[in-house]
């Protein structure tokens, strides 16, 4: 269980570089498309198979909509039976900013500025999973060691 | 912190497995009622919704018995109506008079090259996509043969704003079954609208639809005025838009199509936007007028300079031009991508305008002066909503983030009975975060507001509208096409993601099947 939810908070990690990376290839391609004479309107968007890169936008959708909330929640779950010090709490806070950058994305269609904190929670969500993973990297012994200090900067 | 003693013994495990359940237990639950059966009938779905008018007698019963479609899969429907009740079949034309206007189309999947010279793997029909323009004058039969050649999935066609009888709407599964490759169907109908229209099949529609099996229909008025006056000033110019492989194309073209149209001339630009989004159209060179929106005609459009407008996915715009006296070129701007040349003689007069950034759209809430309606949106027989979200679950066994209809997941969506003769008020609002081209099939909804303003221009028929985020518009139509049709989202994509429900008439009944085991699969 323990290395199950150090797979699983990494796995969260590694998704976050490949949405990063996914809605940068999917913005070049567009911005390659349009310099290259085409239009983009909702018509064109619609479409799906447009330019080199959109498959970025579909990566980037389908990942952060469905994929990273199934893989936080299931390392909630696991969170309970891993027996990690705080490891429920970093799996909890990990759900909780999944839903805050799921909720960002959704609404930024409509106010696009709350697409600059959709960028900056990203660095959120990266971060508390690496500590997650960390925190399960170790034997039990030495977690429990580190247990105490660990906790009270959570509290 | 140290866990709790209780923690560490059995009775953890014991909490641990009923969390889980907890948890386990419902998403089991959710998941297995979202599973479609294999065959089923549309009027199988959901739960029935009259609208605050007739429950139709025994109907309600019956009706009441099938809320909640997981509870009775692959069922046929054979409601046991009163002696009233008719088949979708039925629903024909009704004369056995010869057609005016024969037409076959056969199909074929296929890779073909557009006009513009483009390959395209896709779909034909006579060899060709966009298929063939059907022109009729109003008031004629027009009867189409559809021969499949080699469409492995089967076909339809919808004849996209023409208001057919039922039985020749072309919805597979809901109106006819599938033609697979080597069946035929014929469709027969009185041209009764003049107007801009096309056809499309309804049958895997995201894909066949995209892949081009579509065309343009355009039915003029049995006697144009106008034209009877001075036929050779009035240029009708058919303008398909349709995106192939990412392009946008103009009757298959890439590049800007020229149109002959001398100076002085009045040229009529049909645009058909057969895509799953909003397109813009704007004209550069010359004021113009929105003359028609969706087939029918405008009262008292005025003229335009500096604006846009905005041709819903599905949807028609006719806008007219007087070509400038002076022999100067006019662009039709369509999504800034593609434009119509409109001038004289093979030289250019004049320089071409450019397409320029698109002007401000054109809000036809208050556009043109109001007209009789022929129905009073305030007195409605049946008043419904049709209200689009978005939220987590599964649909057909999918888990993710699904569109929502009054709140409830496909299938578990409202069926909108309506008896014949009724007026129905539908207010569509739109809280799902992306916009949606809506579709009522058989039916010329008016709108009556949007957002609580209330309309004041021309009155503005549709059968597709654009609902953005955050909008709802109230529209009215007279129930006067009795059968089953579609109310759907025409950003077919979405469609498949369950934004599909249906208007039902008292009395008709369903013989057509739905579902993977039938070959009927419309979206």
């Amino acid at each position: 269980m323990r290395s199950t939810y150090r797979v699983l908070a990494y796995l969260i990690a590694a998704e976050v570089v490949i949405q990063a990376s996914a809605i940068a290839y999917a913005v070049f391609g567009l911005t390659k498309y349009i310099d290259d004479g085409a239009v983009v309107d909702k018509a064109t968007q619609e479409t799906g198979e447009t330019f080199e890169g959109v498959v970025g936008f579909i990566v980037h959708g389908i990942n952060g909509s469905t994929v990273i909330p199934a893989i936080a929640l299931v390392l909630l779950v696991v969170s309970f039976f891993a027996r990690i010090p705080g490891g429920v709490r970093w799996a909890g806070a990990l759900v909780a900013l999944v839903v805050l950058q799921v909720t960002l994305g959704m609404f930024a269609h409509g106010l696009p500025l709350l697409g600059a904190l959709h960028g900056i929670n990203a660095l959120a969500v990266f971060a508390v999973a690496v500590v997650a993973g960390r925190r399960a990297r170790s034997g039990p012994m030495r977690a429990a060691s580190t247990t105490s200090t660990a906790d009270r900067a959570v509290v | 912190m140290r866990a709790p003693r209780w923690l560490t013994s059995h009775r953890r495990w014991l909490a641990i497995c009923l969390a889980a359940a907890i948890v386990v237990w419902p998403l089991g639950y959710f998941w297995a009622s979202s599973l479609l059966p294999s065959s089923y009938s549309v009027t199988d779905m959901g739960y029935p919704d009259y609208g605050g008018g007739s429950r139709g007698g025994d109907q309600q019963g019956e009706m009441a018995g099938m809320a909640g479609m997981h509870r009775m899969p692959g069922m046929p429907s054979t409601p046991e109506m009163s002696s009233v009740s008719r088949s979708v079949e039925t629903l024909t034309v009704g004369t056995d008079r010869p057609a005016d206007v024969l037409v076959t189309l056969t199909a074929r999947k296929q890779v073909f090259t557009l006009a513009g010279g483009r390959s395209v793997d896709g779909y034909t029909l006579n060899g060709t996509s966009p298929g063939p323009e059907i022109r009729a004058l109003q008031g004629q039969l027009l009867e189409v043969r559809l021969i499949n050649e080699s469409v492995p999935d089967g076909i339809t066609v919808h004849w996209h704003g023409l208001d057919v009888p039922n039985a020749d709407d072309g919805v597979a599964g809901v109106t006819q079954n599938s033609v697979p490759v080597g069946g035929e169907f014929v469709y027969r109908f009185l041209l009764s609208q003049a107007g801009t229209y096309w056809y499309h099949s309804h049958q895997v529609s995201h894909e066949q639809v995209v892949g081009g099996l579509l065309g343009a229909l355009v039915i003029s008025p049995a006697a144009p005025a106008a034209a009877a006056a001075d036929p050779g000033a009035v240029v009708d110019e058919i303008a398909l838009a349709h995106i192939y492989d990412g392009r946008r194309t103009i009757n298959g073209r890439d590049d800007d199509v020229p149109i002959q149209a001398p100076p002085g001339a009045r040229v009529r630009v049909r645009i058909i936007n057969t895509d799953n989004g909003a397109m813009l159209a704007w004209v550069a060179g010359a004021p113009f007028t929105l003359v028609a929106v969706d087939g029918t005609d405008l009262n008292e459009p005025g003229r335009l300079t500096d604006r846009a407008v905005q041709v819903t996915a599905g949807g028609r715009a006719d806008l007219e031009i007087v070509q400038p006296a002076d022999g100067s070129i006019v662009r039709v701007v369509l999504g800034g991508s593609n434009s119509l040349l409109l001038g004289s003689g093979g030289a250019p007069a004049g320089p071409v305008p450019a397409v320029g950034a698109a002007p401000e759209i054109l809000d036809p809430l208050s556009y043109g002066a109001p007209a009789p309606l022929g129905l009073n949106p305030d007195a409605p027989d049946r008043s419904f909503d049709y209200s689009i979200g978005r939220r987590p679950g599964f649909v057909g066994g999918v888990p993710g983030l699904w569109w929502t209809i009054n709140g409830h997941l496909f299938p578990d969506v409202p069926m909108f009975v309506v008896a014949d003769g009724d007026v129905v008020r539908m207010r569509i609002s739109n809280d799902s975060g992306e916009v949606h081209p809506m579709h009522l099939h058989g039916h010329h909804a008016v709108v009556v507001s949007r957002n609580g303003v209330p309309a004041t221009g021309s009155p503005w028929w549709v059968d597709s509208l654009t609902v953005a985020d955050g909008e709802s518009y109230d529209i009215a139509f007279r129930a006067d096409n009795p059968g089953i049709w579609m109310d759907h989202c025409h950003n077919l994509p979405h469609a498949t993601q369950g934004l599909v429900a249906h208007l039902m008439y008292e009395g008709v009944t369903e013989p057509f099947l739905v579902g993977a085991d039938t070959g009927n699969q419309p979206e």
